[in-house]
């Protein structure tokens, strides 16, 4: 046997290793009780699942309690709008978007995403043959058969939300769950594969959302031209670098005196807003306020991003200004404001309308489009035949041109953001009223209540009554076009695989067996 | 701005998924906490830590990067300015050892000339899983010429993690002054104007 040939079973042999443990759950297998985190000494779990160590403050539980009192007041109005939909979506979509503005109920945040993501309606496609299982399924089988990035995936589990209930033990039903709709999806869409942040957004989608609609959900969120997050996680980030710039623009223009401050400590954008872009927020902000974003997210559309970063900047503006080094910089943004926004969660969605209207005003809500498709360009369920160095799971030697330019993109970017500090002096006193909208925000928010639909005919501030008109031209789905393709998949490869069935489909035994024919 | 350090150097962390990057960095910063479940580290974490080295007061500004290859096209634009790199491995884990010629490869790209290099095999707390002997690490010690040390390290019950940082802080501050007995225009450190102005390349 070559070296070559060895090393590729070596290979093999890992990613089955890794696929039979997750196969195996946590029942028939000894796990290491280094792979478990020790939480004897948990205090609380808070109303989303996450286990904290510190004893919550009775501020904490006093939110809570608040927040589920107003929820189950609105249950009533939001179970109805659920059961009449697509009547609802149609005749009254001012009222769902104000609805959802102001915070869907946890409890049918399930049912929320299902509709606003469109995932009924994918599951349901219509299948010739009863007994043969499902896109989903099938994918997985390939997945666990062929996917060349189970060791990333399994890594990333092995480190997602372990604070958090479901994902907390390893080879949890969750953590399963996580493994496997990204396998699966890592064969659906093998020009993105997998991409580190994957794993974050699926594990959100999962807390709420079963296996296989979470795997439809993160179809949509990739696929979907609202969404279109393909373009951030392939090789070379180009939606990323989009949005890098078109942050930095939004800065000089509307928060010159900030932008020049960050430029002066040398913190690009790259340090800070990353994760703004490749998790929507999660781990940023607080968990909470996070979800109110994706809600908002999956109605309106890739154009929260820009505008959520844009106002969590503006809020911190005067905080952040008085930092000294980059060290403090970093730690605000990374931590600070996750453990504590600082404003409540229904200001900081006011002051994000605000500020999705303020960039739409000026055509800085999205940046440019792009030159090149940022969607894949082969049709989802193709089989890509993967490199060798990815096959053995080692990096690939050289840099593409791709990576090179992105290389080149990020280094130039800093030198401008070096240069740019002169731009910046015209836009200072455009600041200055910008800081003043913040602060008349702050006027109303005593007044606001979120209590009730009615009252919000109420507010009074201007913006957000613009905003809300300009929002019912965005469409909420646009999936259903795109979903045309995956029925036309590429059949033949599956079919080997489940021929060998005779009847009754049993696809756990099914995987089994076919990575222990690969052994 | 006041100096509250005579010299500054930047310091990029680099090797594979999961060999424990951030976990060392975490450590060195805070002294005594293990973080067990780090997320990912996506795209570039930064963080300082100041330490005494004699009479000089040096501030380390540490970069950590991500391990997952999509991200190298971003992560390689941080190391051009980087004075000291260390490269991590997993001494449980021979795949990531391997990788080393890799990451050379990226150094040797993407970095000044005259980096200092450390080479760290983490997790030697656990002993029974080696995959990669000590004597393998020192011989790539010795051959690859960049690689200026090799040491065996531990986040998790804290062995040679300050060592590590240390000792490529002193062999920095030693090249600093041969730099400045022959007065040349070398590396400019130290000054807190290198951070301001994002001069400190070397």
């Amino acid at each position: 046997m070559s070296e070559f040939q060895e090393q590729l079973l070596h290979a093999d042999e890992e990613r089955i290793k890794i696929c039979r443990k997750y196969l195996s759950g946590r029942n028939n297998q000894i796990i290491d009780q280094w792979e478990d985190p020790d939480f004897g000494l948990y205090y609380k779990i808070d109303r989303y699942g996450f286990i904290h160590t510190d004893k919550l403050s009775r501020d904490f539980d006093e939110q809570e309690r608040k927040e589920k009192e107003v929820e189950i007041q609105r249950a009533q109005k939001w179970l109805k709008m659920v059961k009449n939909w697509n009547k609802f979506k149609e005749t009254n979509r001012e009222k769902l978007q104000r609805r959802i503005y102001k915070g869907v109920p946890d409890k049918l945040r399930r049912s929320i995403w299902l509709k606003l993501l469109n995932i009924e309606n994918q599951m349901s496609q219509p299948s010739d043959n009863k007994n043969e299982p499902s896109i989903y399924n099938k994918m997985l089988l390939l997945g666990f058969k062929y996917s060349t990035e189970v060791r990333q995936i399994d890594n990333d589990i092995n480190r997602c939300f372990r604070d958090h209930e479901y994902f907390r033990e390893r080879y949890s039903t969750k953590q399963q769950q996580l493994f496997n709709v990204l396998v699966a999806y890592s064969m659906y869409n093998m020009e993105l594969g997998y991409c580190q942040g994957m794993s974050t957004i699926t594990a959100v989608l999962l807390i709420y959302l079963d296996e296989e609609e979470a795997f439809w959900a993160l179809n949509t969120l990739m696929i979907d031209k609202k969404f279109a997050m393909h373009g951030l996680y392939i090789v070379g980030f180009p939606k990323l670098m989009r949005y890098l710039a078109n942050h930095d623009k939004i800065l000089t223009k509307f928060l010159p005196k900030l932008k020049k401050f960050l430029d002066k400590h040398n913190m690009d954008s790259v340090l800070y807003s990353l994760k703004w872009f490749f998790v929507i927020f999660v781990e940023r902000i607080p968990f909470s306020l996070c979800l109110r974003i994706w809600d908002i997210f999956f109605l309106e559309g890739e154009r929260v991003l820009p505008a959520m970063a844009y106002t969590i900047l503006k809020l911190h503006s005067t905080k952040l200004l008085k930092f000294k080094d980059m060290d403090a910089i970093t730690d605000y943004f990374q931590y600070k404001l996750h453990k504590n926004f600082g404003y409540t969660d229904n200001f900081v969605i006011k002051t994000l309308e605000i500020s999705l209207n303020e960039l739409r005003t000026r055509k800085m809500d999205l940046p440019p489009p792009s030159d090149n498709i940022e969607l894949p360009k082969c049709e989802l369920g193709t089989f890509i035949e993967p490199t060798i160095e990815k096959k053995l799971g080692l990096r690939s030697s050289c840099f593409s041109d791709t990576e090179k330019n992105v290389t080149d993109l990020v280094i130039a970017r800093s030198e401008e953001n070096g240069n740019s500090l002169d731009v910046i002096d015209e836009n200072l006193a455009d600041e200055m009223s910008n800081l003043n909208t913040v602060t008349n925000i702050s006027d109303y928010e005593g007044e606001l209540s979120y209590m009730d639909d009615d009252l919000d005919d109420e507010i009074t501030y201007t913006n957000s009554h613009q905003n809300r008109k300009s929002l019912t031209c965005t469409s909420i789905t646009s999936i259903s076009e795109d979903r045309r393709s995956i029925s036309t998949l590429n059949q033949q490869n599956f079919e080997e695989i489940v021929k060998d069935d005779d009847g009754e489909y049993r696809f756990k035994e099914l995987i089994s067996n076919s990575i222990d024919c690969n052994t | 701005m006041s100096e509250d350090f005579d010299l500054l150097f930047k310091i990029v962390l680099i090797g594979d998924v999961s060999v424990g990057k951030s976990c060392i960095v975490t450590r060195f910063k805070t002294g005594n906490v293990f973080t067990e479940r780090h997320t990912n580290t996506i795209g570039v974490d930064f963080s300082m830590k100041n330490i005494k080295i004699g009479n000089k007061r040096i501030k380390l500004q540490i970069w950590d990067t991500a391990g997952h290859e999509r991200f190298r096209s971003i992560t390689s634009s941080y190391y051009r300015s980087a004075h000291g790199v260390i490269i991590v491995y997993d001494i449980t884990k021979r795949n990531t050892f391997l990788s080393l010629q890799k990451w050379l490869n990226e150094i040797r790209n993407y970095t000044a000339s005259n980096v200092v290099c450390a080479l760290i095999g983490n997790k030697c707390d656990l002993v029974e899983g080696r995959e990669v002997t000590i004597e393998e690490a020192e011989d790539v010690c010795n051959i690859v010429p960049e690689v200026l040390f090799y040491l065996e390290t531990s986040a998790k019950e804290n062995t040679n993690i300050e060592g590590a940082f240390t000792r490529i802080a002193e062999e920095l501050m030693n090249r600093q002054s041969c730099i400045d007995d022959e007065n040349q225009d070398g590396i400019k450190l130290g000054q807190s104007k290198s951070i301001s102005n994002g001069n400190c390349s070397c």
